[in-house]
Order: structure tokens, then C-alpha cells, then sequence
């Protein structure tokens, strides 16, 4: 650069080339002046157009169910507690504050947090439990007065994420807890209420304490500098990015008045990583760290989550406490220093531990199988934009405590099963629901439950084996005037040519053919050659249409195989089909999700409940009796020896050729579990459904303890005194005679004498007197 | 000149102020990828999942001191008896599988013809009408709610409920009134939660939805509430009322006409 020769006498005039120069330095500065202002003029519609329109994608929340109490309702303590746990409920000698719990006894008081429902707002609320061995014995408020029910609010177990994957808890700044802001504040940009965006006194601040420590102590940047890195634009250090930031945070302090700034960076800042998922802003940070709600936060709490502003990954409170630490009582002295909260508060908070939850990395404790199940259904209803956008709030009927009862079951039978010659290759699935409502209630896609991968409860269609055996029976008791429970049937091997010319020769699995039988004892032993004969008599495509009329529309070739479990289906179709079974023959679609409501707390959808009865009551009380006796004599008499024989219970073993695959599906009153072992190259496995399948869903059972099955007897069902040796109709006066339900005018004739031998052999009167015991 | 200052200074004072303004640490990586399933606060759920497993607590015992007369009121649970004892008619019946003297049943031989006609059992009687006065042989269905009287029959709608039950049907109620009726319907499933044998929630589910204009559900529910009604005449006939209005407005007045005769047969 040139200068002229007399800077202090303008009037002089200058040399041609100065002037030259001058003028273009003019007209250069006017044209960047105008970019400037061009580009200032974008930068606001940048600005405004995010920050007004849409700020956030926020992924949808999935919620469990909310655990209802009520006085009578089945319920541990421990599994409240459990429930409670998880809900980050702080255990206290008294139930103080909202969040807080108490246990003394039998007794559990606890401050409710208050959640917005599809049907309305659940207020926060003093409740005090009062349990009784498994059951709710009282509910009371506050004043002692008892409460009819109560609703705990639902735990969240899931999202659905968007590809940037960032994750936040949206918060209103109404909603902070005391101490926030002006922590903030005074940590990161003490004038942050007097400046217009960009701060030279702070960074004039910065500087001089920076070089006069020689380390990089202080940043310049304001808080409205800080929202406008991570809201707009990437970290990239650049001078022209920080002279960008630099405008954009004065045009937004231009727009937008503190409060809202402010609000926005709560939401925004960028604290901490968990696997893939970003953690954005304090409300998912609260959760993140200390899993509770922002509002419940103390000074300290604070105090750490402000210093980790600064560097999410190098203050990170779990991989490095002592750090965090030191930057947490930093910040509590800024606290002090600005008089933010008095010394005698600080000193007190700078005591308290760090206080961080144990895992930050939910990796394993996600539940992949239920989440895949609720994404599938609501992609039917909506797009994924709005999914992963909208902030959607997405209540199912998942239920956490029976999910880790059947994850325990499965982990501990493997363990049990280990020494087995091939069980390490051996895959699992598991199906939980509650048959009254239709509801699925637990998931579990592999034998790894919380790996995220293919999920076979789903998708895994495998040959289901016997488990359809109880389709053909129900085939034959719809016709009671052909078949009942006790109508004779020949378990002989036979054979049938079918239409292609290849001859069907059924085996039983022992290899040998148990004569004439009872009808259910083909079902309850799980005779193949009886089941093949019947199913033969009423009809190949007719067993298929039950099928049908059960709730699984499946496609299968009407070939004889069929009857014996060639087909196949996958752990949810073999739930429904059972479901309907279980209750009473009204088919009731599976469902995973209740409602869906906005961001905002509005109701958008409801999954209502709905039933179709397909089947006459009467027939499904007699496969329920049938499918019981499996459990008392039957080939999953095993259960007995782990669960009270009060607990009645129907099911039914299956196990495909080879032992491919091990198949359990049963149900009490207000349970049914599926359960399915199998390797996923179909190789064979050393178990049956009775020895694999069967362990699982026992110990599983054993863990929920369900109310026994009770299905109210139909109308049309007698109960008929028989001989139990012939199937004749007898009397109650016989000695011996048992009682069989009949649909009405199918039972037996009563017998005008006591039929049957008077003498039988020693070893049967035992068996038989052991099952009156 | 001036301006030769202020551009040197401007340049200067911003890089300083870069260097102090950045202070904040580059944001991770964050990879681009399919939505994923992530948790955020069942971590003490994981807790005890690695401590391996629940104590069920008493859940043996339960049973026992269930029927040694514990006060605690069961939902689900019949009448005042506590936990339903399995009677021996449902299960263990011994009957022997030894050789059995050859002689069938007097329902005729089984004939190996398939059969080619499925009779469907649930025509517009889905139960024997001549039944319909006869006494079950049980005990009257569990009904799912705490009852202050042992006796389980003779009453009529609306008698007896109290506790959860009685407060969502309530709060129900009014929904409907005020003609939030997906509230209601929600209200009402919840109690059904609480009590699914309970036939007045079903019967109430039924009139809403047929409010709602779903005729078909209501005759469903209804249908499903009247298998659990058992000894409770009144109820009977109100549900079959409602059969009776859903069937007409399913344009089926045969059917109407039939469920009318058995609500007369029950009131």
C-alpha cells in the first residue's frame, strides 16, 4: 500500500495513482459491502426460516405400558420396586418431592411424577402402597383417603431415531429447574443479557485471562454464538465460519429476545455421546445422566451438566469423574462468585458426589424385538418423516418386568441346557401376550434379546409340528355328533396315496402304535397316527380353514403332512392361533401399540380393542380340556414339577422331524407364551419342544406366576359321569366314575349299572389313585 | 491512513478472537445411518438384568395362604373363595390307556370319508336356547372385581362394582355424555385391563361403539360380555338388547328379532 505524500494537508491533491487507487478501493468496498449486505440479507432468512418454522427433528418416543395400581391387583413388591427403578425414582427415607420413594415394609410411598395420556392428564400425586404377599393390599393418598387407581407414568424404552441420529427431550424454558439459567449464564457468558449476539468485552475478557495464565481457559463465543455452531452451521474452525457465526448470532438477537435464545440453546447444546446417538440438549441429558426429568435437578446436578458444555467427550462424568468434577466445583465457584446461589449452598453441592447413573451406553438394554414389532405397525399408519421427526409419542402395551422374567427364563434354561451336544448353535425366539386382551406384552427376537438383528419371532417361519394338532381336534369337536373327548380312535399305522401317487405312512415319535384310544389322548400324548386319522376323517382343507378361522390365513397345500405340523409358521402367527384358543374362540388381532399422541400431548391415534367370534364356545371349552390334560398327563406333564398344581394351564408341545425344531405354546387365564428354539441353518437340535421349548416357558411361567385358567363353562357344555376304562355313561355313584364335558346331547348315556372291570390290575388302580392325590 | 489501521487491526483482533471463541470441542462424528432402537432411562432395568433374574418372593406360598383366608381382595379371583382349587372334573380324571374292551360309543362308527360340508357352530344361536334356563354347572365366571357379597347371582347391571372399576366406568360415563366417546372407549379399556371378565365393561364397550357406529364390534362385545354373564339374568337381557340393536342396524331384523326373544326369555 502506497501512502501519499502529505497525509495531513487533503487539500493538496493527491498523485494520479493514489486517486486510481483510492477509487477502486472505494468502489471494492462497495461492491463487498453489498455482498456483505447480500450475504447478511441470506443469513437472515437462514436464520429466521429455522428458527421460526420447524426446529427440530426429534425422533418419536415408544413408552411401556404404565403400571396401574389398585387395591386387589396382582403385584410384588419387588416388582414395583423394580418398575420404580426403572423409572428413576430416588429412594429416600420419606417420599418428599416429586420422583422421590420410600419403603418401609410393606408399605412403599412415593411422590408420582404426573403424564400426559391419551385420555387425559394423570396428575402428580402422594400415593402410598400397601402390599399383602403378591397383592396390592391399599392405596391411599395423602390424607389417608383410599384411591381407586393409580397410574405410575410409562417407561420409556425406545425411539425411533432419524438418520442424523441426534436425540433430545424437548423442554420449555418455563420448565427449568431453579439455578439453570443463571448458571448457565455465568459459566459461559456472563453478559449474555446485555450484549447483541457478539460480545467484545467477553472475548477482550478471554484474552487476557487466557494469555495471562497461558492456557485456554475462557471462550469469547456467547451463548447465541455457541446456538448458532451447532444449530446452523458444523465446528469447522475457519475464520470466514467465525465471522459468519458471528453475524448470524447478532441477526438473531435482531429477532428473537433472550428468553427464546435461550430456550433453543437448552434444547440444542450438543452433551454427550451414547454409541450412535447424539444427546442433545439438557432434557435428554437429565435423563442421559441421572435419569430423571430435568425439573428434578439439584445445584450440583447442574452445576455438572453447565461444565460439561464445554467439552461433552473430555468432561464426560463417566469415563473421566475426577475431571468432572474438578469442572463441576469450578463451575459451582463461578456459581458463588456471581452470586448465583450463596457460599453456603455451594459448599454443600461442591460436597455431593458426582451422582451419574452407573450406564451411560444403553446398547444392551434396548428391546429390539418389541421396538421392531411397533415400527412395523406404525409404518402401516404413517410415513417415516413423521416418525422420526415429529416427536410423536408412541404408548404400547409392552411390558418391561414380564420382558426381563422371560429374557431371565431363556438366559438361565440355555445356561442349564449348555451341556448338550449342539445347544450352542441352537437360536430362540419368544412370544409373550395376554390372551383377554390381545395385547403383546414381551418380545424377544433371539437368543441374545437385546442384539438388534433378525428377529424371529416374526420372521422366522419354521414347521410348527404338533402345535397344530389342536386345530384338528377342534375341526372334529365342532362336530358333536361325530366326535367328543372320549369317542374312541385307532392310534394304528395306516397309509394314504395322495394325488401325485406318494404314499403318506405317519409314524408316531416312539415309533409304535398305542391301539384304541380316548380322542384326547391323541392330543394330550401327542399321538401322530390318531392325530393323522382324524384329521383325514374331517378333512385335510377343513383343518386348514380352522386354521384360518383362528387368525392365521396360511397358504399351505392341503396334503396330508400338513396334519402333523409340516407347514409353517412364525412364533406371532403360532401366538395368535393359540390366542384365539385361549380366549373362548373370539380372535382378537395382536397388537403391540395402544395410542399415539403429538409432540405436544394431543391425541392423534387410537388402536382400539376388537374381537370376532369364530368359534362355537363349546367345542374351544373341550380342546381347552383336552390341551389341559397335555399339562396333568400329557407330554408336558413336566411343568408339575416346577408350578403349583393348582396353577391349571393348557398347552401343547411341538417338535418337528429331526428335533429341527422345539416348539412350547401354552396359556393360563391372563397369560400366553409361545416359545421356539431352532437353529437358523435347520440343522438338528438335541432338544423336543417338551425338553427345550418347555424349559423355557416353564421357568417363565414359574417367574409371572398367572392366574390359573378359567374358562366360565359354555352353556351348551354338561359335565357327564363316565367309566373311565370304556367311555360309558355311568353315575356319580360308581366307584371310579370321573366327569368329561360333552357339548349338550353328546354325552354319553348314564349308565343304569356300574359298567367296566370290578378288578384292575394293581399298577393301573395306583396310577390312577396317584392322580387323585 | 486510518483505514490502513483499522483493516490490519480488524483481521488481528478477529483472529485472536477465533482462537478464543473456539473454544467448545468439535462435535463427534456422527455417522449416517438407518434409524436404530436406542434407550433412554430402562438402565436400571439393565441393572437387574445382569444381576440374573427376579426373586419371585412368595409366589409359591401365595396360593396357600390365599385359601388360608387372607382378607386381600382378588380381581379375577371367584366370589370370596379366593384362588379357584382345580376341580377335579376339568383334570385329573384318571383315565387309563390300558387295552380297553373294544365297543364304541353309541354315536355310531367314525367314517373315514372326509368330511365335506364344515357346519358353522356360530350361526345367529350361538347358544342352545333350551339351555338358556338351566343352570350352569359351575360356579358362576369370576367376574374380576372385588365383591363384598359372596353371592354371585341374581344381580342386576351396575350393583356391586366398586373400587377401579367402578371409577373408570364412571369417568366413562361421562365421557360419553360429553360425546368424547374415543375417550370413552379408552376409559373403558382400561378397566377392562383391570377386570377382563368383568361383562358390564364389555357391555359398555358395546354401547359405545355402537354410538360410535360400529355395529359389528358391538355385537362382538356383546357377545363376548354374555359368555362371561353367566347367573346374572338382567345383564343377560340387556346384552342381548344390545345384539339386538346392533343387529338391526347391521340391516339384520331376522337376527334382531331372535336376540329379542332371548332378552324376553332372560328378563
Amino acid at each position: 500500500m502506497t501512502r501519499t505524500r502529505n497525509p495531513r494537508t487533503p487539500q493538496k491533491r493527491p498523485t494520479g495513482r493514489s486517486r486510481a487507487w483510492l477509487g477502486w478501493a472505494l468502489k471494492l468496498s462497495l461492491v463487498g459491502l453489498v455482498i456483505v449486505a447480500g450475504f447478511a440479507v441470506y443469513l437472515d432468512a437462514v436464520v429466521q426460516e429455522k428458527f421460526s418454522g420447524k426446529r427440530w427433528t426429534i425422533p418419536a418416543k415408544v413408552y411401556a405400558r404404565p403400571l396401574e395400581l389398585f387395591t386387589g391387583q396382582k403385584l410384588s413388591k419387588n416388582d414395583f420396586l423394580t418398575e420404580l427403578d426403572a423409572l428413576g425414582y430416588r429412594r429416600e427415607s420419606a417420599a418428599n418431592g416429586p420422583g422421590a420413594a420410600a419403603v418401609n415394609g410393606n408399605t412403599v410411598d412415593l411422590n408420582t411424577r404426573g403424564f400426559q395420556f391419551y385420555e387425559g392428564m394423570e396428575p402428580a400425586q402422594f400415593v402410598r402402597v400397601r402390599f399383602s404377599g403378591d397383592y396390592v393390599a391399599g392405596l391411599s393418598a395423602a390424607n389417608g383417603k383410599a384411591l381407586d387407581v393409580v397410574r405410575l407414568e410409562p417407561l420409556m424404552i425406545g425411539g425411533i431415531y432419524p438418520k442424523n441420529l441426534e436425540d433430545r427431550i424437548l423442554i420449555k424454558i418455563d420448565q427449568v429447574p431453579k439455578y439453570l439459567l443463571e448458571t448457565l449464564v455465568a459459566t459461559e457468558d456472563r453478559d449474555f443479557y446485555s450484549h447483541y449476539g457478539v460480545s467484545p468485552k467477553s472475548i477482550a475478557r478471554a484474552m487476557w485471562v487466557n494469555t495471562s495464565s497461558g492456557s485456554m481457559r475462557q471462550g469469547g463465543s456467547t451463548l447465541t454464538q455457541q446456538l448458532v455452531k451447532n444449530f446452523y452451521l458444523s465446528s469447522e474452525r475457519s475464520l470466514s465460519r467465525k465471522l459468519t457465526e458471528a453475524m448470524m448470532a447478532m441477526l438473531l438477537e435482531l429477532h428473537y429476545d433472550k428468553r427464546e435464545i435461550l430456550e433453543a440453546y437448552l434444547n440444542e447444546v450438543f452433551v454427550g455421546q451414547d454409541g450412535q446417538r447424539a444427546v442433545h440438549g439438557f432434557g435428554l441429558a437429565s435423563q442421559f445422566f441421572f435419569s430423571q426429568p430435568l425439573s428434578e435437578l439439584k445445584l450440583h446436578q447442574i452445576a455438572l451438566l453447565v461444565g460439561m458444555v464445554k467439552g461433552p467427550s473430555y468432561y464426560n462424568p463417566r469415563r473421566y469423574p475426577d475431571r468432572a468434577l474438578a469442572r463441576r466445583n469450578l463451575v459451582l465457584d463461578l456459581v458463588a462468585e456471581q452470586g448465583v446461589a450463596s457460599q453456603a449452598e455451594v459448599d454443600a453441592a461442591k460436597k455431593m458426589p458426582l451422582g451419574v447413573t452407573k450406564r451411560g451406553s444403553l446398547a444392551d438394554s434396548s428391546f429390539p424385538a418389541f421396538l421392531d414389532l411397533v415400527k412395523r405397525q406404525l409404518r402401516q399408519d404413517y410415513r417415516d418423516e413423521d416418525l422420526t421427526e415429529e416427536g410423536l409419542r408412541i404408548f404400547t402395551s409392552f411390558d418391561p418386568i414380564l420382558q426381563m422374567k422371560a429374557e431371565t427364563s431363556m438366559s438361565e434354561t440355555f445356561k442349564r441346557l449348555a451341556g448338550r451336544k449342539g445347544a450352542d448353535e441352537v437360536e430362540s425366539a419368544m412370544v409373550v401376550t395376554n390372551p383377554e386382551t390381545g395385547e403383546v406384552q414381551a418380545l424377544i427376537g433371539s437368543r441374545q434379546a437385546g442384539f438388534a438383528g433378525f428377529n424371529r419371532a416374526i420372521d422366522a417361519v419354521r414347521p410348527i409340528g404338533s402345535l397344530v394338532k389342536p386345530s384338528v381336534y377342534l375341526t372334529a369337536l365342532e362336530q358333536p355328533s361325530k366326535y367328543t373327548l372320549t369317542s374312541w380312535v385307532q392310534d394304528e399305522p395306516f397309509s394314504v396315496k395322495g394325488a401325485d401317487g406318494q404314499v403318506w405312512r405317519p409314524q408316531n415319535y416312539d415309533r409304535r402304535p398305542h391301539g384304541t384310544i380316548y380322542l384326547y389322548q391323541g392330543l394330550a400324548n401327542s399321538y401322530n397316527l390318531s392325530t393323522a386319522k382324524l384329521g383325514l376323517e374331517v378333512g385335510v382343507p377343513n383343518v386348514i380353514k380352522t386354521i384360518g378361522r383362528l387368525g392365521v390365513n396360511v397358504d399351505w397345500p392341503a396334503f396330508p403332512a400338513m396334519l402333523l405340523g409340516a407347514g409353517g409358521m412364525s412364533p406371532m402367527q403360532v401366538a395368535t392361533m393359540y390366542q384365539t384358543i385361549a380366549n373362548g374362540g373370539f380372535n382378537t388381532p395382536m397388537r403391540g401399540i395402544r395410542s399415539v399422541l403429538t409432540a405436544e400431548g394431543e391425541p392423534l391415534k387410537r388402536y382400539p380393542f376388537q374381537i370376532q367370534q369364530t368359534f362355537d364356545p363349546g367345542a374351544i371349552y373341550l380342546v381347552q380340556n383336552a390341551m389341559q390334560r397335555v399339562m396333568r398327563e400329557g407330554t408336558g406333564r413336566s411343568v408339575y414339577n416346577t408350578l403349583p398344581r393348582s396353577l391349571t394351564l393348557a398347552g401343547k408341545t411341538g417338535t418337528s422331524n429331526d428335533s429341527r425344531d422345539s416348539w412350547f405354546s401354552g396359556f393360563s387365564q391372563d397369560l400366553l407364551a409361545v416359545v421356539w428354539m431352532g437353529r437358523d441353518d435347520n440343522g438338528k437340535t438335541p432338544f423336543t419342544g417338551a425338553t427345550g421349548a418347555l424349559q423355557v416357558w416353564t421357568s417363565f411361567m414359574k417367574k409371572a406366576d398367572p392366574l390359573p385358567l378359567d374358562m366360565p363353562q359354555p352353556d351348551n357344555v354338561v359335565q357327564a359321569w363316565i367309566d373311565p376304562y370304556t367311555g360309558r355313561g355311568s353315575d356319580g355313584s360308581c366307584p371310579g366314575a370321573v366327569q368329561m364335558p360333552y357339548i349338550r346331547g353328546s354325552e354319553p348315556p348314564a349308565g343304569a349299572t356300574c359298567g367296566g372291570e370290578e378288578n384292575p390290575a394293581e399298577s393301573v388302580m395306583d396310577w390312577v389313585k396317584g392322580w387323585m392325590n | 491512513m486510518r483505514c490502513d489501521v483499522n483493516k490490519w487491526l480488524f483481521p488481528a483482533v478477529t483472529a485472536l478472537a477465533v482462537l478464543q471463541g473456539c473454544s467448545s470441542v468439535p462435535r463427534g462424528n456422527i455417522p449416517v445411518v438407518d434409524s436404530s432402537t436406542r434407550v433412554s432411562n430402562s438402565e436400571r432395568v439393565t441393572a437387574n438384568r445382569s444381576a440374573g433374574g427376579y426373586s419371585t418372593g412368595t409366589a409359591q406360598a401365595q396360593t396357600l395362604a390365599e385359601d388360608s383366608g387372607v382378607t386381600v381382595m382378588i380381581p379375577q379371583g371367584a366370589g370370596a373363595s379366593g384362588i379357584q382349587t382345580f376341580p377335579a372334573a376339568n383334570g385329573a380324571a384318571p383315565i387309563s390307556t390300558s387295552p380297553i374292551t373294544p365297543g364304541p360309543i353309541s354315536t355310531g362308527p367314525v367314517s373315514s370319508a372326509p368330511m365335506t360340508t364344515n357346519p358353522n357352530p356360530i350361526a345367529d344361536e350361538p347358544f342352545d336356547i333350551a339351555a338358556m334356563n338351566n343352570a350352569p354347572q359351575s360356579t358362576s365366571a369370576p367376574t374380576g372385581i372385588p365383591r363384598s357379597t359372596a353371592a354371585a347371582g341374581g344381580l342386576s347391571a351396575d350393583e356391586q362394582l366398586d373400587g377401579p372399576v367402578l371409577a373408570l366406568l364412571t369417568t366413562a360415563k361421562t365421557q360419553q355424555g360429553s360425546g368424547d366417546f374415543n375417550g370413552a372407549a379408552s376409559s373403558l379399556e382400561r378397566a377392562q385391563r383391570i377386570a377382563p371378565r368383568e361383562p358390564q365393561v364389555l357391555y359398555r364397550l358395546a354401547q359405545v361403539r355402537l354410538s360410535q357406529g360400529d355395529a359389528a364390534q358391538a355385537e362382538q362385545l356383546a357377545r363376548r360380555a354374555l359368555t362371561y354373564a353367566n347367573g346374572r339374568p338382567s345383564l343377560q337381557a340387556e346384552l342381548w338388547n344390545t345384539i339386538a340393536q346392533a343387529r338391526e342396524k347391521q340391516g339384520d331384523s331376522a337376527g334382531a328379532a331372535l336376540a329379542r326373544q332371548k332378552a324376553r326369555v332372560n328378563s
